[in-house]
């Protein structure tokens, strides 16, 4: 049997003698837009942070392509390729939308003192070329117009594209998305949904927090259902949408 | 004339910390108090090279530019696991160190009467003894100085340490190494202390742990808020602005005996201002 693509086995995280996550076990298929669902505090952020290195689950192991990830940084994570981004943004306000991409750049040529110095001719040469590279992943999502605007200016529809916009920076293929859609007018809800599709057709693969059911059924291939740090179900949006049980859960019914 | 090119010297060597400081609060975020210490580890190395003879001054400044990229990379450290204010706390005790340090190893700094009689640098075997040359060699010093943080400020290196600066959690999942690139900014900073040092030891040919105490930090820092942070105009005007300010002050009559707490007082008001009606500083950003 070949390893899955993402493969979380077993995760338990605790702060205190809270249980965020406990024996969590699922996968993500290549290539689909899986969407990770359930209430307020189930642990859906913190299964982002255990999978990319920001936090280290007390037990439990994540593999991706068959690489155990246990233990490695989160820029070594990005390398092995699987970038995230984060629910509040995180965006560097005091830089243009374009230097917001470009920091994601892997590979960049004068991003060490000695190189800065001592080869700057190289240095602006590679920033020009690498600039481009930038200009056009801002073009992808829609933003051509503002990269040289900075962030504190954009709307927060803009915001939310740039975060990924930056997450396409890095060149990672499995990209986790928290919550890209929260708190958007109709218009810019429409546009993320659409380029999310579009990232798929090109081949990466989705794992989307999100809360609005309308967009999981529009967008999700595959649902896993968390509760209380646990994974409840996995499966098609339609069959845990229709499933009473979870409704109940989601929805404000006790267990 | 004398006094000039003392003046234009001394706010040159103060160009390089200011960039040295920038480089580390205003830039990558590092808030310390201690980069007169390091500045003072450049000077006395340089001065106890060239009066024993070691040495020649090229190869004495290199080796204090390098003792210091060491020195101010072990003494970032803390800032890399404590964060924010408690680093100040860290970085001040570092300095108290460090004076008392300067001030008891008689056997290397002199002691509090210092090391007097540094002989003129020289280069490659041709000594520079006319002031005109000392302030050629500390005009070329700074300039290379500026050049570099020039280049760096634009370079994609520079742009980590701003991001950094912002937010580091962003940076690591950009996957940047934020680590990595701290102690790349330390080790620079500590370089330009360095080599800021080595200057003011040969220009001045006397050192004593007066100039390396904690209110040359202070002063430092003032310069880097008065001439704005993160830029090198800011960086450069800071200097010059501040060192004038006792000689403009002489205008006014103020008895000499209150004349260094009058000083000190008035960089007190010029900090809380500053902080009050203009945080970016003369040509700078805001902090």
């Amino acid at each position: 049997m070949t390893p899955a693509y993402l493969q979380a086995q077993g995760l338990e995280v605790a702060f205190g003698g809270l249980r965020a996550l406990q024996d969590c076990s699922f996968t993500v298929d290549k290539g689909r837009i899986t969407c990770l669902v359930g209430p307020n505090g189930a642990g859906k952020t913190t299964i982002f942070n255990a999978i990319t290195g920001f936090l280290k689950p007390q037990e439990g192991s994540v593999s991706f392509k068959g690489r155990v990830l246990d233990g490695l940084k989160p820029q070594d994570i990005v390398a092995a390729g699987i970038a995230r981004s984060f629910q509040n943004l995180r965006l560097f306000q005091d830089l243009t939308a374009l230097d917001n991409v470009l920091v994601a750049l892997p590979n960049m040529a004068g991003e060490d003192p000695l190189g800065a110095i001592f080869r700057p001719l190289h240095a602006a040469r590679a920033l020009k070329q690498r600039r481009d590279e930038g200009r056009e992943i801002l073009a992808h999502v829609g933003l051509a117009d503002k990269a040289d605007i900075f962030v504190r200016n954009l709307s927060y529809g803009e915001q939310k594209l740039l975060t990924i916009a930056r997450l396409l920076a890095t060149g990672a293929e499995l990209l986790l998305l928290d919550e890209p859609a929260s708190g958007l007018s109709a218009g810019a809800l429409e546009a993320v949904m659409v380029l999310l599709r579009r990232l798929q057709s090109e081949g990466k693969t989705l794992l989307v927090v999100e809360h609005n059911t309308r967009v999981v059924q529009k967008i999700a291939d595959d649902v896993l259902f968390l509760h209380q740090g646990h994974l409840m179900a996995q499966g098609t949006p339609e069959r845990i949408i229709s499933d009473p049980a979870l409704a109940e859960i989601y929805f404000g019914g006790a267990i | 004339m004398d006094f000039l090119y003392s003046y234009i010297a001394l706010a040159e060597v103060y160009v390089l910390l200011g960039l040295s400081t920038n480089l580390l609060v205003g830039i990558a975020g590092i808030f310390t108090v201690s980069q007169a210490a390091v500045f003072g580890v450049g000077a006395y190395i340089v001065a106890y090279c060239l009066m024993h003879e070691i040495v020649g001054f090229v190869p004495a400044l290199l080796l204090a530019s390098a003792c210091c990229v060491v020195l101010n990379v072990l003494v970032t450290l803390p800032s890399l696991r404590v964060s924010g204010d408690y680093f100040v706390v860290t970085s001040f005790g570092i300095q108290l160190m460090a004076t008392a340090i300067f001030i008891n190893w008689t056997g290397g700094t002199g002691g509090a009467n210092g090391l007097p009689g540094i002989p003129p640098p020289d280069l490659f075997g041709f000594p520079l003894e006319s002031n005109e040359l000392l302030v050629l060699l500390t005009t070329a010093g700074t300039g290379f100085g500026c050049l570099a943080f020039w280049l760096i400020m634009r370079a994609p290196f520079g742009r980590l340490l701003r991001a950094i600066r912002e937010d580091e959690l962003a940076v690591a999942a950009a996957g940047k190494g934020v680590l990595r690139a701290k102690v790349s900014a330390a080790a620079l900073a500590g370089a330009f202390a360095g080599s800021a040092g080595g200057l003011y030891a040969t220009f001045l040919s006397f050192v004593d742990p007066s100039s390396f105490d904690l209110d040359a930090s202070i002063l430092l820092l003032t310069m880097v808020v008065v001439g704005g942070a993160r830029t090198l105009p800011g960086s450069i005007l800071g200097p010059f602005l501040l060192l004038a300010l006792p000689q403009a002050l002489a205008f006014i009559d103020i008895p000499t005996s209150i004349a260094a707490s009058a000083r000190q007082l008035i960089y007190g008001l010029l900090l809380i201002a500053f902080m009050l009606f203009r945080p970016q500083g003369l040509a700078g950003e805001k902090l």
